[in-house]
């Protein structure tokens, strides 16, 4: 209890000032400063997302939008960690691929929609494809720069020891890229959430993103607001659940930033 | 020697830290002087607060209690300028622009500037450098950047915090015949923590010793080993003697301060 | 950097498009493809499209830099400013940022500030988060330089902070740049009717897939340019920091 006494004088605006943006919020549209039709009352917005929830729409959207993530958040999770780590090993491999990586990475997601329609069967295939591509790319990036930044003399050392081939790799490269990999895997969970969004507002009947499309042609606000908001959540349970699953299961593990 | 007003007096000081809602003692009624010209080297085991102390000098750091005093004899030049650990210059400047950094920010003109910078970038035997940035130069000479940048200020007291810590052997000790040529030639009151005891008394004029944490002075040794002084004084059986004398009562500080933290890691502190 | 690999892509696709081993009409070889890329960008309409992605690109940058740097910086230096303006961070942070181009639509309604804007939220975020961190993660001992050596107030933060955390602001810009791109693009494809996005959606509904993959290169050419452009000119200007990494 004094634990979160101490917490909440520490965080008191971090708290305090949201709840105060709800709540003048909440009075400016009641009495007509803001527009309703454009900011709706906190209260409506909350009471949408509540029947949206009871009579099972929400479910509904939100299901096919976490499979989606997870299928291509997996794929691009193993594909790129493998390649990834072997571009990080042989240099050859690394500068054959970094031009074709340096010209697609900055491409939107989204736009590889059509293609992939071409190349896979139309639907979800084509979605959950269309889905892992930049996340591929980042999580392979960051896995390369995490193998190649290993301190040099660290591997001589174990080499010097006897570690060789596989012994090296499970024993001191992977460890060593650890931390990169992490960061690359938890960025590019981010980004498929963003991508699957994206794609399913372009082309899906259901999902989060379909969702809001929908509700924004047919002008329903306060859900295109309850919408936002599960997504917000979402967004925020991937980011930051998925750093606070480290910090826990593999506490020796730093969290190293973005290197890019 | 008629008794003269100290350069720097330092009265019953303690600088105490709030970390994670406890409370460490760093430095517990210190209490020391300097006299002018004089060159005094503190050292002790870590932990020992030395650094701390410097910053109180410096002004970087409030102390908790005390009183420092610093005598201002050249109104219009800064009481304190520091030469840090690893150099700190700043790696946006070139070697000049870092020696005029404070001269810049007291309004010094352009012109006395360049005067100064040249003059200091000479005496460090750096004067082909100017026009380069810190990345550009070696460990040994970004160090004498930082002395450069320091004696430009020509400031009451010269601080140094284990300025030449960070150096390999063989530059560490071109570094400190360099400092004791430097500080023949200027004449600077200089207050100098080191780790290393020989180099203490290579250097000083009298030595502080700190205990381990929380500091206090364990005692002050006198460094009779004569002036001028080079390296050639490490071979006297004096040295040898102070050498032998003081490190036994330094080691003494230092087991207790590594006993402190193994004790401190069973705590889980 | 070599071209080697992708010049040897280009040639298999060739070759397969070709002699039919994947359908010319969803592949086409990119010859055909060439042939279309400079047919469209000499009848002009192609380096329309590249002029009208660009400005909105612009403007978006600008509307999300001038504010970001000035506020990262602020909630660097006080603490107070953080506490406030970090729940709303980092709570818009991981939200895709096409999401809010539905509300702008509405408020704004449909048009350019709306496809604008939506494209300058995501690299507002990005350049605080990235200005902030560079102040935050500066050698503290450079400050201790600053104040004993005279600078105290504005002057350390113009003289010492600013400079020290220059890197990070400018890694900042550029990927917000690079965001900004992605997500301008994204919104043409889905709302706009001009721009690179759209042709490639317009040209995808009609099938017609050689103006399909030339306005697609373009968009992957214009992202190339810009990045690497900024990589070199971040070089250039910082010519005191060392390591650039990427």
């Amino acid at each position: 209890m004094k634990a979160l006494g101490r917490w909440l004088t520490e965080h008191g605006t971090t708290v305090g000032s949201p709840i105060a943006l709800l709540l003048s919020w909440e009075w400016a549209s009641a009495t007509g400063l803001l527009r309703a039709v454009f900011f709706p009352r906190p209260s409506t917005i909350l009471a949408h997302l509540r029947d949206l929830a009871l009579d099972g729409t929400l479910w509904g959207h939100t299901a096919p939008t976490l499979a989606r993530i997870g299928w291509s958040f997996s794929l691009a999770a193993v594909l790129g960690v493998a390649i990834g780590l072997a571009m990080g090993l042989w240099r050859r491999l690394r500068e054959g691929l970094d031009p074709v990586f340096a010209v697609i990475y900055p491409i939107p997601s989204v736009l590889f929609l059509p293609l992939a329609s071409f190349m896979v069967p139309a639907g979800e295939v084509a979605l959950v494809v269309t889905s892992a591509v930049t996340s591929f790319f980042l999580i392979a990036f960051t896995t390369t720069h995490g193998v190649r930044q290993i301190d040099r003399l660290v591997v001589e050392a174990a080499v010097h020891y006897g570690a060789r081939g596989w012994r090296l790799f499970a024993t001191v490269l992977l460890p060593g890229a650890l931390p990169f990999i992490f960061t690359g895997l938890r960025l590019g969970l981010g980004f498929s959430l963003i991508v699957v969004v994206a794609v399913e507002i372009v082309s899906a009947s259901r999902g989060l993103g379909a969702l809001l499309w929908l509700s924004w042609q047919i002008l329903k606000v306060e859900d295109m607001y309850a919408t936002f908001f599960v997504i917000a959540l979402l967004g925020a349970l991937l980011s930051y659940g998925l750093a606070a699953l480290r910090a826990r299961l593999l506490p020796w593990v730093p969290d190293v930033g973005d290197p890019r | 020697m008629p008794p003269r007003d100290p350069k720097v007096l330092v009265s019953e000081v303690s600088v105490t830290f709030e970390s994670h809602g406890r409370s460490v003692v760093a430095l517990d009624r210190i209490s020391l002087q300097a006299q002018a010209g004089e060159f005094l080297c503190i050292v002790g085991p870590s932990g020992s607060g030395k650094s701390t102390l410097l910053r109180v000098l410096a002004g970087l750091v409030r102390q908790s209690a005390g009183e420092v005093r610093i005598q201002a004899d050249h109104p219009g030049t800064p009481l304190t300028a520091m030469v840090f650990q690893e150099h700190a210059l700043l790696p946006w400047r070139t070697v000049r622009d870092n020696v005029t950094f404070g001269l810049e920010n007291r309004g010094i003109g352009r012109a006395e500037q360049e005067t100064r910078a040249r003059e200091m970038l000479a005496m460090v035997g750096l004067a082909r450098f100017a026009r380069h940035y810190p990345h550009q130069l070696s460990g040994g000479m970004k160090q004498r950047v930082g002395i450069a940048r320091a004696l430009a200020n020509d400031p009451e007291v010269l601080l140094m915090d284990e300025p030449l810590a960070a150096l390999d052997a063989q530059t560490r000790t071109i570094m400190q015949e360099e400092l004791l040529r430097i500080w023949a030639t200027l004449g600077k009151t200089v207050v100098y923590v080191t780790h290393s005891l020989e180099e203490a008394l290579l250097l000083g004029d009298r030595v502080v010793l700190l205990t381990a944490r929380p500091g206090r002075v364990s005692e002050v040794y006198p460094v009779d080993l004569g002036r001028p002084r080079g390296l050639e004084v490490r071979a006297s059986p004096a040295y040898g003697a102070l050498l032998e004398k003081i490190w036994s009562r330094l080691r003494e500080e230092v087991v207790r301060a590594i006993a402190d933290d193994r004790g401190s890691e069973e705590i889980g502190a | 950097m070599s071209a080697v690999v992708p010049a040897a892509v280009l040639v298999l696709w060739e070759l397969c498009s070709r002699l039919a081993i994947v359908s010319p009409r969803y592949f086409p070889a990119p010859t055909t493809v060439g042939g279309v890329l400079t047919d469209r960008v000499a009848a002009g309409d192609l380096g329309a499209a590249l002029l009208v992605t660009l400005t909105r690109l612009a403007f978006a940058f600008a509307l999300a830099a001038v504010p970001a740097v000035p506020l990262g910086l602020l909630m660097g230096i006080a603490r107070p400013v953080r506490h406030v303006v970090e729940p709303y961070l980092a709570f818009i942070f991981p939200v895709p940022k096409i999401t809010l181009l539905p509300f702008l639509l509405i408020i704004l309604g449909v048009g350019e500030p709306a496809f604008v804007l939506t494209g300058a939220s995501s690299a507002f975020f990005q350049i605080v988060i990235s200005t902030l961190a560079g102040v935050q993660t500066m050698d503290p001992r450079l400050l201790d330089v600053g104040r004993n050596y005279g600078a105290h107030g504005l002057r350390l933060f113009r003289k010492v902070i600013l400079p020290a955390a220059l890197p990070a602001i400018f890694t900042g810009l550029r990927l917000g740049l690079g965001l900004a791109l992605v997500t301008l693009v994204a919104v043409e494809f889905i709302a706009a009717k001009s721009g690179l996005g759209h042709l490639v959606y317009r040209h995808w509904q009609m099938l017609s897939t050689p103006e399909m993959y030339a306005a697609f290169a373009l968009v992957g050419a214009l992202g190339l340019v810009l990045t690497r452009g900024l990589h070199a000119l971040q070089a250039r200007v910082l010519t005191w920091q060392e390591d650039l990494g990427g």
